[in-house]
Order: C-alpha cells, then structure tokens, then sequence
C-alpha cells in the first residue's frame, strides 16, 4: 500500500496519542468522551488479545452508525444522553470515602439497618475503609478453592479473556451479537468488567453464585458484561445485585447478560436492583439500559429470570430468553417498584422456536409517587414450536392519583399447536384491606408494606431465601412515604 | 419519523386532479386542506407502531383512482347476499355514493347529505390518523344521521365497493348525532363485487349526547381482493351508551385486506361502551381489529370482547387499547381477544394495552390463541359425530359466546346466518 498523505497523518496522530497513553494508564480515568482510541484504552488496560480488542472497535464502528436508533418507543421521558460527556473507563480500584461509619449520612445507615445488613457490610457499601484482613475475605477465597476443584469458573470477564478465551471467544456476542441494539452495541465497545460464569457438565453447583462475593465485588463500572454458560445436565444459581443501596456516581449503566443453557441444565439468574432512584424531586438517578438475554439452546434446558427492580431513575429493561432446544423453558419473575418520579419501562421477551417449549411470566408492577411504571413483553410462537405454551400474568398496582401503570404486551402466534394465555389486571390496595390492617395495631406503613408483598409473594418467592427475606424489607422501604 | 411512512402512494396530486373539486363550503375545506398536508408526508408503513400488523406497502402499490372518475362501473341490484333486515331503512352506497334507486324511502328518520353546516365534522375523528385524514381529504359526500327521541327503525347501510377496469379509492363518510335520550340503531353491511381491486376507506362519526343511545351493528364481508380501511370515532357523554358489534368475514373468494379501528371517547360520567367483534377469516386474508378506548370521565364503564378463527393461510390482528386518565376514578375497563386456529398457515398477532393513570380503576384484560382442545374432539367424536362435524359444532360455539355480545334478538340470529354460512363454505371447502 502506497502511503498516502492521510495515512501518514493518521500513523502521526496515533503516535503522538501513544504518547499521551502513557501518562494516561498512570491515571485513574481515561478522558471524556468516546472515540477509538478511548476503546483501545480500555483494551490496553484489561490487557485484551487482539480479538476482543478488534470486537470492540466493530462494536463501536457500529454503534456509530446507529446515532438515529436510539429507543424511543418505551414509555420513558428524560432528556438526550451525550454520550461525549461520559468517562467511559475509571480505574477499578475503590478508594474510600470515608474514615468511619460516623462520617456516613445517618438516612443511608437507617436504610442498612431496616434491610439488616451487618455492619461489614454496611461499611464496605458506603465506601467506608475496611481493614483487608476480614473475614469474608478468607470465606471467599475457601470457595473460591472449592468451585474451582469442581471445575466451576467463576471468575471477573476480563481474567476470563486471558484464561479461557477459547469459551469466552465461542460464546461471547453469541446470545446478544454486537449490533444487536444501541445501549448493547455500545456495551460491546467499552464495557469495562463483569462475570465469567462456567458450569462443567453434569454439575450442580453447590452454592449460590456471588452470595459469598457480593461485598467483596469490586465496582464492576457502569457497563457491565455478563456471560453464563451451563454445560449439559448443569445447574447454577447466580446473584446479581444487592438489596443495600449504593454509592454509585455514574449516571448510565448498559450492561448486557447473556445466559447460554446447553441440553438438560438449568441456569436461575436473580436480580435486586436498588441504584440511586433520584430524589424526591426526580432530581439524579441512575439511568439504566440492559440487555439480558438467555438462550435455552439445549433440549430440555431451563432458564428462569427473577428479578426485584426498585431502584433507578430510569429502567429499560427486558430479560429475554430464545427457546430453541425441544421442551426448553423461560420463566420471568418481576416485581418493579416505582415511587416519586422513577420510570420504568421492562418487561421480557419469549421466543419459541422449539417444539415443546414452554415459558411463564408473571410481573408486578407497583407504581407510587409521580412514576410511571410499564410492563412491555413479547411472546413468540414461531411455526416449528409445535406444542408450545405460554402462561402470562401481569398485575399492576397503584398506590395514589399521580401515577400511572401501563400494560403492552405483543402476543404473536404462528403455530396453531401452539396455547398462549395472557392476562393483566390493575388495581389498589383496597380501602377494606387497609382498614383490616389498621385494626389490628399495625401502622400505615406496615399494613402498606404487608399488602404489597402479599401481592408480590409468588416473585418473591422464587428468590433464594436470604436474598428473599431482605427482598421484603426492600419492598416496604421502596415504598415509604407513597401513603398517607 | 420518515421511516415509518410510505411517502409513495397513489393519493397525491394527480389523484386530487382527477378527484375534481370538492368545495363543499369553508369549514370542509379548511379540514380538507390540513388532511392534505397530512396525506402529503405519507401513508403509514411497517415501522409505525400502530400500524405494524398491518403495513400499507400492498395498498401503496396500486394505482387507484378516484370512483368519481371511474365511468364504467355500473351497479344497478344490490347483491342477494346482503341480509333484509326487519324495522330498518336501507340505504344503499355505491363505491360511496348515494343510490336512492337501489334504497328504500327515507322516512321518520333524520338523513341528509353531509354539507358544511354540520359542525361536528372532524371532531372524533381527526387528521392525526392518517387514514382519517386520506377521508377528509377526498370524500365525495356523505350522509348526516341525526337521532331524536328513540328511532323506531334502524337504519341499515349498505355500502358496496366495485371497480371497473381500473381499480378506485372511495372515502365513504358519515356523522351521526344524538340529541339527549335518543336511542338509534345503526346497522351497516360492506360488501364487494368481485373483479380489480378497490379501497374502501369509510370515516364515521358518532356523536353520543347525555343518555342517548346508539346500536352499532356492522358486517365486513367484502370476499374479494380488496382494502377496506374503516375508521371510527365516537365520544359518549355522560349516562351515554355506545354498544357495538363488528363482524369481519372472509377468505372463499379473494385474499383482502380489512382493518376495522374504532376510537371511542368515554367523557362523561356513567357513560357506557360495549364493543364487541368477531372475525372467521380463510385464504390469505388479512383482518385487523384496532380498537382505542379513552376514558377522561369518571364511573364509566367499557367492555370489549373479540374472537378470531382463523383458516387457510390468513392472518388476524387485534389490537386494543384502553386509557384511563388521572381524574377517570372508578372506571371499569375489560378486554378480551380470543384466537383459534384451524390449521397449520395462519398467524395472529395480538396486543392488548393497558395505560392507567387512575388509581381507584378496575381494568383487566385477557388474550388466549390456541386450536381446538382434542379432548372436545373426542368428547363429540365418542358420541357419534364425525370429525368434521364436530369440529364446526365446536367452531359454532367458539364464536357463539361472541355474537351473544349482540343486544338485538333479530340481528343476532340474521349474524348467526352469516357465520353459519361461512362455516358451511369453509367445509365445502376442505
């Protein structure tokens, strides 16, 4: 190739910005804005073979080419996100805020404290400095040891690319490819860590995954890249989230999941969601975009999505799952709570493609406040999914005048073999229930806090149980102030 | 955005030439000239949400002319097919024109042209729907039914579509209006004559007073290879009560393209709307049921229930949508669409919506799709039926629970006609 007077200025520039690179990696963030060489950045700091590296810019080149393609059919209002004013990489390493829990604002350890959470904990999730011999530490590294003479990895996505890449490579973009939707594609581009997830055949994973780590996860940042993979006859349990509310300073989260279950496993994802929703005036908050998608790829493979959304100022979110394999299964459990001026607009997606295949939703919607809560979901039937079936519930329930529930689910059926079941329903807690409560000694809140998880009680339930007990508290505290 | 319009349609500026003028006064040409700006930037296509099932691309693609400009159609009985139905005035339209030939006298009851006097035109149905505003822009003339008291007979339109050599677009167009208490029936039959396509696009309006009362009973039976895109708007008033029932049948002779969108306005308090449908559709024959349900009052009640059966390789649409605003306390909104599939090659597409910003509201909706339950088959099959008996028995029964909908005994039974024949042509069919 003859080398033009472009492209010697482009062998130019790239020099002089490796230049700047260096003083860069020396730096805790790598400058504002988006462009190739933030993602080589990026790249360069996780250490990545080329071929992540080379994913990434097709990713972004993409992602450019979609500047029209933003969503805008949910039923969300903010305004236009500019994507030039983000630091898109802040070194992962925490650094604390605080010297003690004294220093902590006294409403965030009220919270802590109604969830009951102890006090390690508390302090690891306020930002508070923690001394680096603790025990959770040594439990972590015990089952670490443990998962890994199983043949379990389980490890951060960016140590999976160097240890594993021949998995990460198969199965990476497979569920959800680069240029599947704006917020995924641009996750494609820059997203920073997240979690390798490997079941071995025939494994059932003896612990909830993540259960043990959650407080000594690092800040993964705000694009978050999750891969899970069930090999034949597997089982896992994952954990994503925590109940606690968090520090979190970035503003946009796209992160992007994806579950792949091969022939007879069985993969259970469970989220609470609880990111900084803004104040009461819709002022800040978490914007957050994620794309989660399982593919139940092997016979008789079985995906099961639960998740406890209350926090965010914005949620956009539709945990999805492709039935291919013959008698494959998808089930989605949600609970969305909105309160002053959240919006949530989620719901899932089922595509039947296999015989046999069978999915339940079940979703409750809570709106309080000023917000607007919307379930929106698909189901597929495609013309091979003989036999298929599918069971849909969704329940709203508004608590005051000045919010809104919304129902929009798109049933497509091209199999006549095939049985889809939809039904919504929308109400409030009712005088009488209220009055019942009031009654017997409990106070407006509790009796508030009662009656919602008793609406709630068939998604709850599906949570592993510490994780369900504090999901509870979460509903009654995501929900004071909406009455009286 | 423009990707969600068709921009390339037949309904531009040579159309408008050959539709002549169609001066009817100020205030229609001022409504004529927003709905032209409209048509302008395009018809709906794929990627325009409310139109996804049922994209316009086919429709777009055919060079239709106006019927006025059509000079060799000549219809001169009305097809024996078209039911008589007891206590009614016919009232006959060709590609919708009024034809006092082919219609019975008109009297006892308030019918008119439509002329620019008639202030509430455009009022429920306006140029924000596209097809509405292609309506406005072109209608020929229309009729005004105005009600007063209770009408002791219906008034039956029937509204046939034909071309002649070349296939025409006609804009059919009525306004009904109520004073306080009245009480109407309103029965309308949409038929075909088979040959070059054509497209029907009929715009009615009604307009419910304080405790009057409309009976809307329409059939779509158009068998043939045509487009029939109708809109209705209707606002009910206070203790008003607006109950219809919309049958869509086809799928022997052609391969349509029906869609059937009903926007009701529920604005006043104790109103009433009760709307009601089904659809036996074969062949390649597309029917879309939109319905959009407003409630802005409070205490009033809607209830819509659907059903679909589906042969050949046709495809059925339902989409429903039921708002409640803020101050629309204690409104009781139902839904239901039910799909049942007779063979392997149609498909359905069903989205029913909820958008709630009451809180003290009781609104559900349901939607099912599925094919006959096997274990029915063998119930009749083990007590002697054949197979294909047993299967329109069960047919029959699926959409019975659907016509019982229907308030009248006498257009109940002559509906029932109607479906049972098109169960017998189905199983002469197969």
């Amino acid at each position: 190739m003859v080398a033009v007077p472009q492209t010697k200025d482009t062998v130019r520039d790239i020099e002089q910005y490796k230049y700047g690179f260096v003083t860069d990696i020396e730096t805790e963030r790598a400058p504002k804005g988006l462009n190739e060489d933030i993602i080589r950045f990026i790249s360069a700091k996780k250490e990545e073979p080329a071929w992540m590296l080379e994913w990434r810019l097709k990713a972004y080149r993409h992602w450019l080419t979609l500047a029209d393609e933003e969503p805008t059919w949910a039923k969300l209002h903010y305004p236009k996100i500019d994507y030039q004013d983000s630091y898109y990489y802040a070194a992962p390493k925490q650094q604390a805020k605080y010297e003690s829990l004294d220093q902590v604002d006294p409403k965030l350890l009220e919270t802590y404290k109604k969830l009951g959470i102890p006090l390690l904990e508390q302090q690891m999730l306020a930002g508070v400095a923690v001394d680096a011999v603790f025990d959770s530490v040594s439990v972590a590294t015990t089952y670490k040891k443990k998962l890994q003479e199983l043949g379990v990895i389980f490890s951060p996505i960016s140590q999976a690319v160097k240890t594993h890449p021949e998995l990460v490579q198969k199965y990476l973009g497979s569920v959800v490819p680069y240029s599947d939707n704006f917020y995924a594609t641009l996750n494609c581009a820059v997203f920073t860590d997240g979690s390798f997830v490997y079941i071995p055949k025939g494994l059932r994973c003896p612990m909830e995954l993540s259960t043990y780590f959650r407080i000594n996860e690092k800040n993964t940042g705000q694009f978050e890249r999750t891969l899970i993979i069930a090999d034949e006859g597997s089982y896992v349990s994952y954990l994503e989230g925590c109940t606690a509310p968090q520090r979190d300073e970035n503003q946009l989260h796209a992160a992007v999941v994806e579950l792949v279950a091969l022939d007879n496993s069985e993969i259970k994802y469970s989220t609470v969601q609880n990111w900084y929703p803004g104040d009461e005036n819709g002022k800040g908050g978490i914007y957050n975009f994620v794309t989660k998608r399982a593919a139940c790829r092997g016979k008789n493979s079985k995906v099961m999505w639960t998740q406890v959304e209350t926090g965010s100022a914005i949620t956009w979110k539709y945990p999805s799952c492709i039935l291919q394999g013959e008698g494959s299964s998808g089930e989605f459990y949600s609970v969305a709570i909105t309160n002053n001026h959240q919006q949530a607009d989620t719901g899932t997606k089922m595509i039947h493609i296999g015989k046999n295949t069978r999915s339940k939703i079940i979703s409750k919607g809570i709106s309080a406040g000023k917000s607007s809560n919307t379930y929106r979901g698909l189901v597929r039937m495609q013309g091979k999914a003989d036999k298929a079936r599918n069971y849909t519930q969704c329940d709203s329930l508004l608590i005051g005048d000045k919010c809104s529930a919304n129902t929009v689910p798109y049933i497509e059926s091209r199999n006549p073999t095939a049985q889809t079941e939809h039904e919504a329903t929308t109400s409030k807690i009712s005088e009488d229930q209220l009055f019942y409560c009031l009654q017997r000694g409990m106070t407006q809140e509790e009796a508030v806090s009662l009656i919602v998880n008793g609406f709630c009680k068939e998604v709850l339930q599906t949570l592993p149980m510490e994780f369900a007990v504090e999901a509870q508290k979460l509903v009654a505290i995501s929900l004071e102030g909406s009455v009286g | 955005m423009a990707a969600s319009l068709i921009s390339a349609h037949p309904f531009g500026d040579a159309y408008a030439a050959k539709a002549g003028t169609l001066s009817a006064g100020a205030r229609i040409d001022a409504l004529r000239k927003v709905a032209r700006t409209e048509i302008g930037r395009g018809l709906p296509g794929p990627k325009n949400e409310e139109w996804r099932f049922t994209p316009l691309n086919a429709l777009s693609r055919v060079g239709f002319i106006p019927a006025a400009a059509a000079d060799d159609v000549d219809v001169t009985v009305v097809p024996s097919d078209v039911p008589r139905f007891e206590r009614a005035i016919r009232v006959v339209l060709v590609n919708g024109t009024f034809q006092p030939d082919l219609s019975d006298k008109i009297s006892g009851i308030d019918i008119r042209p439509l002329s620019d006097s008639d202030a509430a035109l455009g009022q429920t149905a306006t140029a924000n729907l596209p097809l509405v505003a292609l309506n406005t822009a072109f209608f020929a003339n229309g009729l005004a039914i105005s009600a007063k008291g209770h009408q002791p007979l219906a008034v039956h339109i029937v509204s046939i579509g034909a071309s002649g050599a070349e296939p025409v677009a006609f804009h059919p167009r009525v306004l009904v209006t109520t004073a306080p208490g009245a009480e109407l029936t309103l029965i309308e039959s949409h038929v075909g004559l088979p040959g070059q396509p054509y497209f029907a696009n009929p715009v009615t309006e009604i307009l419910i007073a304080e405790d009057a009362r409309v009976h809307r009973y329409v059939t779509v039976t158009e068998d043939c290879d045509a487009f029939h895109i109708a809109t209705t708007g209707v606002t009910v008033a206070a203790r008003g009560c607006f109950a219809a029932f919309h049958l869509g049948l086809g799928g022997s002779r052609g391969e349509g393209t029906v869609r059937q969108e009903i926007h009701a306005r529920v604005e006043g308090e104790g109103a009433q709307v009760h709307l009601n449908g089904a659809y036996a559709i074969g062949g390649g024959v597309h029917h879309d049921f939109t319905t959009v349900i407003d409630h802005v009052a409070g205490g009033a009640l809607s209830k819509q229930m659907f059903k679909g059966v589906l042969d050949g390789k046709s495809h059925g649409v339902y989409q429903g949508r039921v708002r409640v605003a803020e101050n629309a306390q204690q409104t009781d909104a139902r839904q239901l669409h039910r799909a049942l599939f007779l063979t392997a090659g149609p498909s359905v597409d069903v989205k029913p919506e909820l958008e709630i910003a009451a809180d003290d509201v009781q609104c559900a909706h349901g939607a099912t799709t599925g094919s006959l339950d096997p274990d029915h088959l063998f119930f009749l099959a083990a007590r002697g039926l054949d197979p294909e008996t047993a299967r329109m028995l069960l047919v029959e029964g699926f959409l019975a629970d659907a016509l019982e909908q229907i308030g009248d005994a006498h257009v109940r039974e002559v509906f029932g006609r109607q479906v049972a024949g098109w169960l017998q042509r189905r199983g002469g069919a197969s």
